[in-house]
């Protein structure tokens, strides 16, 4: 008998289908790798699973007894448990507190503080995840928030466990760790569904792969039976997926001439914890120079003292001006641009028009503005201009940014920065393709190797080891707000995984 | 983001059928109200229309009330669009009463304008208090407005008027007395026979269009709007949040001031022992039915003017004038829920309505 | 301290109130309407049944009632929690001053309302309780599985609702028994210590409450500590300007004012400044996509 039978799952929002027609089962003990690229439906069917949305048809079936829709509890008493991409987790509540909200075990009508706690470091020991059960969730970081929540739904009893891009945000060694535990979990019995892009992976761990593609299942089959450039090609659909590198002409490391000489740049958090520690480091003119790192050592700071959103001291040089920039406005007006990395929260003001929101930044001087008054006609212009350009949909300058769809609030956002006023001499791009799909993430690149082209210095951090491959020239790793290595985009996942511990490799 | 919140920003594509049709419902809603206590409904429209509408007199009236309700309602508008709620226009207006009935006393060419700026100062000064505790100070605004109120309401009411500024030989009647008289040259010129209507209303309208101007159409009025919107995208971009909320609080106070210079200079020409606050609390309800934009503002300042003025008349039948609170509150819960009426309009458009209103888990 | 004790439960209650419902993550501005629909119903209450025990239930009532309104605005239609709350305020102004005229054919004071018995310190139950629900709610804040529901409700509601907790419901609830805390408050104004309805009643106190629960930190001791402190504000002015009139110094608006300026002081030095729990204020979709 199956573990968990999705079948004939359809769900639409707003008459949008996300899921049409799609029926996966899985048994005790099979890993199954669910692939498939943003959009492709894959949180939504897991959504479905775990009772959180009601499908408009299909049915969900845990160990052969259908399960009433929308219903998380009756998911989770019937074995059914999910680890969410964002963690699902109450910051200033302890780790025991997290396991057992909801299920709270009770003495007297008040909750058994000593057999909760008793529980959850049990449970946590069974599977060999190491948690500190009175922490509060918020001081953990992110691998131990990840322990969290596997050990949340262990200790509920899950026999079914649903991994929804677990190693999005892991470090390749603790991602190792991760699929270590995944046998461990399968070997107990329980089936693990394993959702995740990162293709290497799934074939590592999943006895079967599932692609979806558009809503719909596309194929099953079995490890052995296909291998990764297989699955590329069922995930998108036989069309060409973003440019490969051999055909741009080959990136010249170090740029011409320095943009930015960084040295000994040292700051806080916000916790009030080092985050930056002496890092020293030179951006060229021309050149894209990515930094790499597990997310949480300084890359989120380095950005915002660049741009002038965090003070720190040691010696930053901008084309030969010496000093930090204070203010964001003093930052743009040296010719700094940066796509922040809440592009929701610090790159737009999403009740806004498109329109408002290309003009922000730039909205004090022409075409935007003609004296004190804003000149609507420029402006205007100006925006539809900024739209083709970047193939920002839908098209319509009064559309309000906050109802477009996160790959075009990208494009919004790059096509102000890299196209709005004078171009930049520098560019600070966060995180720039997280959560987009192929096509948008292909026009960002373009637009941040067209940046690169004309001259300006471009700064990308990134957690993706092959976006940085891709595009950068030099990857810089940092470690604890250090430098840690630096070496070319050919180096291997070992090499790069090293530095991102901390255990620098030879510089290339 | 909340609905009424993210219409004030949103580019001005719908038109005010929130607005409208809150004012319309709440307005049945209250007559209903009377005919089932069994008074004679269309006796009692009848009545206010009359006391709003009927004659040079009523006309006076409601021009004057909607005059004040335009300008603390923009007061909140102004607020509203660096996404503050300045709960506070009651206690900025009654500086700016002050000011103006303590500068109205000199008897100068141009006493006026100079209790009118005075007035704007001293209310606009109070509400660029409120900014910067938020701004620098991190304090709430609707918990530093209210508290402001207080101040303003005691120190003013409580110890300036009946103290110091005590009309001179009002002797046991202090309290009621108010302060000296202002000078002729003071007052806002009458502008209709036989009625009340003075230079306050078109100057209300007159403000209300550079208020519009200001936010729709200027650079300071963008960034403002842009803070107001996303206040770290627009930190990020270069303007500097903090400062632009304090100049819309010092405008929003100062509008409030000005409401209280019109009530001063145009109708009470002192400041009376007791005064009738109330004006502050209703341009909150003003703005919000107004939908946050200087139009709505207007529009709904004069309907619930015209309301207040008819109210009175409403007496002659039994009618408490406290009806007109109530409508006014009815409309404001009614604005607040947008969502209720979502489904009203798609099914006038024919479109379905399925979605709009989302369904609760079992 | 007598004084204090009179004075601080009205208080106490509505910033209990304020508490809860914004623990659980819901922003409620309309304490002051709560607490006056509580202090005329309670007045009613009592003079129509002439038991001043069925008034302070009425009041209760009264206040969950008007809760309602704003649990349904804020809840099922997702509309602003602030502008719910001042419309409350609005209404409540509005409809108890015509309530008063209509069932009293007063616009002051209601006639005498039979009031709750006092023991020999002058204190009635309502004095006692203030001191023990505060620390009855701590307790169940932080020990009972529904008190820990609500704290993650408030913090991050789609977590809780993973774990099968019912988002919506809990808040309704919380936000009702937050009304029936205020409606509580206002009835001990009319029917625990004045007797009777006055017209002005709250008269701001459901503000103050707010700039309790605020100083409190958001939890329940804090809040109740801080309600104690304010009501020790105002009797202490209260004795200073009685001094002070006799000595004919018409100095009362200033320290009218004291308890409010003193209070913006200290937020204004933000003393230990913790943050409202994190959802507060955003209206929650079952299913909406993060």
């Amino acid at each position: 008998m199956n573990a968990l039978e999705l079948s004939g799952i359809v769900k639409r929002f707003g008459g949008v289908p996300a899921v049409q027609g799609v029926s996966l089962e899985v048994a005790p003990g099979e890993v199954l790798g669910v692939v498939g690229e943003n959009g492709a439906g894959k949180s939504t069917m897991i959504s479905v699973a775990c009772g959180l949305y009601r499908a408009d048809a299909g049915t969900v079936r845990a160990f052969g007894r259908e399960l009433p829709p929308g219903d998380p509890r009756a998911a989770i008493d019937a074995g059914i448990g999910a680890v969410y991409q964002h963690f699902m987790l109450v910051g200033p509540l302890t780790v025991w507190e997290n396991v057992v909200l909801g299920r709270e075990p009770r003495r007297l009508g008040l909750i058994d503080r000593g057999r909760a706690r008793r529980e959850v470091s049990e449970a946590a020991a069974r599977f060999g995840l190491a948690v500190d059960v009175d922490a509060r969730v918020e001081t953990l970081g992110v691998a131990a928030q990840q322990r969290v929540e596997i050990v949340k739904q262990l200790w509920r009893g899950a026999q079914v466990l649903i991994l929804d891009e677990p190693t999005a945000v892991l470090s390749p060694l603790e991602s190792a760790v991760l699929l270590q535990t995944v046998r461990v979990l399968a070997g107990s019995g329980r089936a693990v569904i394993f959702v995740s892009h990162k293709l290497r992976e799934v074939l590592g761990v999943a006895d079967r792969i599932a692609v979806l593609r558009r809503g719909r299942l596309v194929q099953v089959t079995r490890r052995g039976e296909t291998a990764a450039p297989q699955l590329a090609d069922a995930i998108m659909g036989g069309a060409s997926p973003v440019a490969p590198p051999t055909q741009q002409p080959p990136p010249r490391p170090g740029g011409f001439g320095v943009l930015l000489q960084a040295t000994d740049v040292t700051c806080l958090s916000d916790c009030g914890r080092p985050a930056l520690r002496g890092l020293s480091f030179q951006l060229g003119r021309g050149e894209i120079l990515g930094i790499a790192g597990v997310d949480g050592n300084g890359q989120t700071e380095l950005a915002e003292v660049l741009t002038g959103l965090r003070p720190a001291t040691g010696v930053l040089a901008l084309g030969g001006e010496a000093g930090f920039h204070r203010t964001p406005a003093s930052a743009r007006r040296a010719g700094v641009a940066h796509l922040p990395e809440d592009r929701q929260r610090r790159g737009l003001c999403l009740p806004l028009s498109v329109e408002e929101n290309l003009a922000l930044g730039h909205h004090r001087a022409a075409p935007y503005a003609r004296g004190a008054r804003i000149d609507r006609t420029g402006r205007r212009e100006k925006a539809r201009e900024m739209i083709a350009s970047f193939d920002v949909r839908p098209p319509d300058p009064l559309a309000r940014a906050g109802d477009l769809s996160g790959g075009n609030q990208q494009k919004l956002v790059a096509a102000r920065e890299l196209a709005g006023g004078p171009p930049p001499r520098m560019v600070v791009a966060v995180h720039p393709t997280r959560g987009l799909d192929p096509g948008a993430t292909r026009r960002v690149h373009e637009a941040l190797r067209a940046a690169r082209d004309s001259g300006a210095g471009v700064l990308l951090v990134s957690l993706d080891l092959d976006e940085l491959r891709a595009v950068a020239g030099r990857i810089l790793v940092l470690f604890e707000g250090r430098a840690s290595g630096e070496t070319l985009p050919d180096a291997g996942d070992e090499s790069l995984g090293r530095m991102m511990l901390g255990q620098a490799a030879a510089g290339a | 983001m909340p609905e009424l919140r993210a219409r004030l920003f949103a580019p001005a594509r719908d038109p005010l059928w929130g607005a409208v049709t809150a004012l319309v419902v709440s307005l049945l809603v209250s007559f209903v109200a009377i005919a089932a206590t069994g008074r004679d409904a269309m006796a009692g429209f009848g009545d206010l229309l009359s006391g709003a509408f009927g004659g040079p007199g009523p006309l006076g009236e409601t021009a004057i009330k909607a005059a004040v309700l335009t300008l603390t309602g923009l007061s909140v508008a102004v607020a509203f669009t660096v996404g503050l709620f300045n709960i506070g226009a009651e206690g900025q207006l009654v500086w700016g009463a002050l000011a103006a009935a303590v500068i109205g006393r000199f008897d100068v060419p141009g006493a006026m304008l100079l209790a009118l700026a005075g007035a704007a100062l001293g209310g606009g000064s109070w509400g660029l208090l409120a900014g910067w505790l938020k701004v620098r100070r991190g304090v709430h605004e609707v918990i530093s407005t209210i508290l402001l109120n207080w101040v303003a309401f005691h120190v003013v009411h409580g110890w300036l008027v009946p103290g110091p500024l005590a009309a001179a030989g009002s002797g046991a009647e202090v309290s009621v007395a108010g302060t000296e008289a202002i000078s002729r040259a003071a007052w806002l010129p009458r502008l209709l026979s036989g009625s009340r209507l003075d230079l306050g209303f078109p100057l209300a309208l007159g403000v209300a269009a550079a208020v519009w101007f200001l936010l729709t159409r200027t650079r300071r009025g963008f960034e403002w709007r842009a803070a107001g919107a996303g206040r770290a995208a627009a930190f990020a971009s270069g303007i500097p949040v903090g400062r632009r909320i304090c100049e819309a609080m010092a405008l929003s106070g100062g509008l409030a001031g000005l409401a209280g210079a019109l009530l001063i200079l145009g109708t009470e020409h002192k400041y009376p022992g007791v005064f009738r606050t109330g004006y502050g609390f209703d341009g909150i309800a003003v703005a919000l039915v107004g939908g946050g934009s200087a139009a709505g503002t207007l529009v709904s300042a004069i309907v619930f003017g015209a309301l207040r003025a008819g109210a009175t008349r409403l007496q002659l039948i039994g009618i408490h004038p406290s009806f007109a609170e109530l409508t006014q509150g009815l409309a404001v819960l009614l604005v607040a829920a947008p969502g209720m009426f979502r489904p009203l309009f798609a099914r006038l458009r024919g479109r379905a309505a399925e979605g709009l209103v989302p369904a609760e888990p079992p | 301290m007598n004084l204090v004790l009179d004075f601080a439960p009205p208080l106490v209650f509505a910033a209990l109130g304020g508490v809860l419902s914004e623990r659980a993550g819901v922003v409620n501005i309309g304490l002051e309407g709560m607490m006056r629909f509580g202090a005329f119903a309670a007045a009613a209450g009592s003079i129509l049944s002439g038991s001043p025990w069925i008034g302070l239930a009425c009041g209760a009532l009264a206040g969950a009632a008007a809760a309602g309104v704003h649990a349904l605005l804020s809840l099922r239609f997702r509309a602003d929690q602030v502008v719910s709350g001042i419309a409350l305020n609005l209404v409540a102004l509005g409809l108890v001053t015509y309530l008063l005229q209509s069932l009293f054919g007063s616009s002051g004071v209601s006639p005498p309302a039979p009031a709750l018995p006092r023991d020999r310190f002058g204190h009635s139950a309502l004095s006692y309780a203030a001191l023990a629900v505060p620390v009855l709610f701590h307790l169940w804040l932080s020990r009972a599985p529904s008190g820990l529901r609500v704290r993650a409700v408030g913090e991050h509601p789609r977590t809780a609702a993973t774990l099968g907790v019912r988002v919506l419901r809990l808040r309704a609830i919380c936000v009702l028994c937050s009304g029936a805390l205020a409606g509580v408050g206002g009835a001990t104004l009319s029917v625990g210590i004045l007797g009777q309805f006055d017209a002005r009643m709250p008269a701001g106190q459901g503000f103050m409450a707010l700039a309790a629960m605020v100083f409190g930190k958001w939890t329940p001791l804090g809040a109740a500590a801080a309600a104690f402190f304010f009501a020790a504000a105002d009797a202490a002015q209260r004795q200073l300007s009685f001094s002070l009139h006799a000595a004919d110094l018409r100095l009362d608006g200033l320290f009218l004012a004291l308890p409010y300026a003193l209070t913006l002081v200290v937020l204004a030095l933000g003393l230990g400044r913790t943050r409202a729990p994190a959802a507060n204020g955003v209206p929650y979709d079952p299913e909406g996509r993060d």
